[in-house]
């Protein structure tokens, strides 16, 4: 769920683009600046995977994949997502253009604490990679869950209800998010490794240089 | 508790009063999205599944209006819409935004593609809160029969509409603000404005690139149609799209590589070139003068004259 436009109070939404926009910064630092473009060459492949909707029954959820994303960008993750945060909102309005701070708080912050969780322990080799991934998959969901209704709980005890209806509308993606992080995770460790590596973006370069 | 207003309806008045309005928001929702879906219907194989930018081509005042000047307006009109208390401040503001709209001469289409879009949300509020706001001193309360434990508080509609009418008029400008200029020119607006050019290059790119992962995907999920694949709720369908999703990742991995290459033997040193040159006129402070005008009006009578 992407909070639209008028929601929010303005303050939280002027303040969620202030600490946005440095994380934004922090997470652009953090990722050399000649390897931005290809950030956001990657930023594209992501965009299309939260497109991907998964059945549940009568209806069909999409995933978020927070948890994913950090585990695969790192701390160059915040950018990734504030950046896709903002085409979605451009282009079908997504989340509100004014509350993209917000949004991207909600979504980013899951992201760096995955990322870093999934690099503390992932291990080596076997299926521990792929548990920690479906682990971090479930905790960046549940996290961005809990993150959307403290925002909308920042509008006042009316929000309440709201809130928490939010929060329980999360509840089964949290599990498929878990199930296929781990799949997603369990398949990159036998594919494609390095691309699970700290800083994977940046670690390509030495062979140009 | 004592000063307020409950009035007790009978039963057979709660599908009249409240379902009935419901539905029939949901089935206007549902009409203008099949129109929104005939409207772009393929006549050949047309895609809308990601909406392109337009190409901005237009001679309204919209379209001739320095960029610049656009963004920032539009963006201080966003919040200052956001940041109202009342209701018909912010029915004011939706019509300004349909105002701003008629002059703009975008198309209809993608204003209520943008609608549709933020439906799902908004009705969240407006079928949530007037049961779940707290009641408070002064409020009317709407009981059913003996259903005294779902009390319809007419104050959290009042908040749902409000909330409803602001993310209208926002979204109502969403069109004008992007849909008048191609978006290489309104990104180096952006950036003329301050906005770090890495910021609009990466905009650029994920765009681009969008398109391109998206058509692999297509590509991807026939393969897995034609080899028998169907999505269920099972397992078996969790596994399917996890391995997607990373065979996926791995692809646009490789591709970033080839991408950036490519980039750089083209000559790319960090910048892209200019798209077009700006050149801020009287008028275009003028329209911009007037519309934050229009917006300290708006605050004004939201906060002083409520």
């Amino acid at each position: 769920m992407h909070i639209s436009d008028g929601v929010l109070p303005v303050s939280v939404t002027i303040g969620g683009y202030v600490v946005s926009g440095m994380l934004v910064a922090w997470s652009a630092r953090k990722s050399a600046s000649r390897e931005l473009p290809k950030l956001a060459v990657m930023t594209a492949a992501f965009f299309v995977a939260s497109l991907i909707h998964i059945p549940l029954g009568p209806t069909s959820v999409h995933l978020l994949i927070p948890g994913l994303t950090g585990a695969i960008l790192g701390p160059s993750a915040f950018l990734s997502i504030a950046l896709g945060l903002l085409l979605q909102s451009l282009l079908f309005q997504f989340g509100g253009l004014t509350a993209l701070g917000a949004n991207a708080l909600m979504m980013g912050l899951p992201a760096l604490v995955c990322g870093w969780l999934f690099q503390k322990f992932k291990g080596r080799s076997g299926v521990r990679p792929a548990v920690i991934g479906g682990l971090i998959g479930s905790l960046g969901t549940t996290m961005a869950a809990i993150m959307l209704s403290l925002l909308l709980m920042s509008g006042g005890e009316d929000f309440l209800g709201v809130a928490k209806m939010a929060l329980a509308a999360h509840l089964p993606v949290i599990i498929i998010e878990g199930v296929v992080s781990a799949f997603t995770i369990g398949f990159l460790i036998r594919v494609k490794p390095e691309l699970l590596q700290p800083f994977s973006i940046n670690s390509s370069d030495s062979a140009h240089e | 508790m004592s000063d307020v207003t409950s009035i007790t309806m009978p039963l057979w008045q709660l599908p009249v009063i409240i379902l009935l309005p419901i539905a029939s928001v949901a089935a206007l929702m549902a009409l203008l999205r099949r129109i929104s879906l005939i409207q772009s219907a393929p006549e050949e194989e047309r895609d809308w599944s990601v909406p392109p930018f337009d190409d901005g081509a237009g001679t309204s005042l919209l379209h001739t209006w320095d960029v610049r000047c656009k963004i920032v307006t539009i963006l201080i009109h966003s919040f200052v819409v956001a940041s109202l208390i009342h209701l018909k401040p912010a029915i004011c503001a939706v019509a300004l935004s349909l105002t701003i709209l008629a002059i703009s001469r975008v198309s209809l289409v993608k204003v209520v593609m943008r609608l549709v879009a933020i439906t799902g949300f908004i009705s969240m509020f407006l079928i949530i809160m007037p049961f779940s706001a707290p009641i408070h001193h002064g409020d009317t309360v709407l009981i059913f029969g003996n259903m005294g434990w779902a009390s319809f508080n007419l104050r959290g509609v009042l908040l749902a509409v409000t909330i409803a009418a602001k993310a209208v008029a926002i979204t109502l400008l969403m069109e004008p603000l992007l849909s008048t200029a191609p978006l290489p020119v309104t990104l180096y607006g952006l950036s003329r404005l301050g906005v770090p050019e890495m910021v609009s290059q990466m905009v650029l790119l994920s765009y681009r690139y969008l398109h391109v992962f998206r058509h692999e995907a297509s590509r991807m999920s026939s393969g897995m149609k034609v080899r028998g694949f169907r999505k269920q709720s099972d397992m078996a369908t969790l596994h399917a799209v996890a391995n997607f999703l990373g065979m996926l990742f791995v692809r646009s991995f490789e591709r970033t590589e080839r991408v950036f290459d490519a980039m750089r033997a083209r000559g790319y040193r960090g910048s892209f070139p200019d798209p077009v040159e700006l050149s801020l006129r009287g008028r275009d402070l003028i329209l911009t003068g007037v519309w934050l005008t229009a917006a300290t009006l708006l605050i004004l009578f939201d906060r002083i004259l409520l």
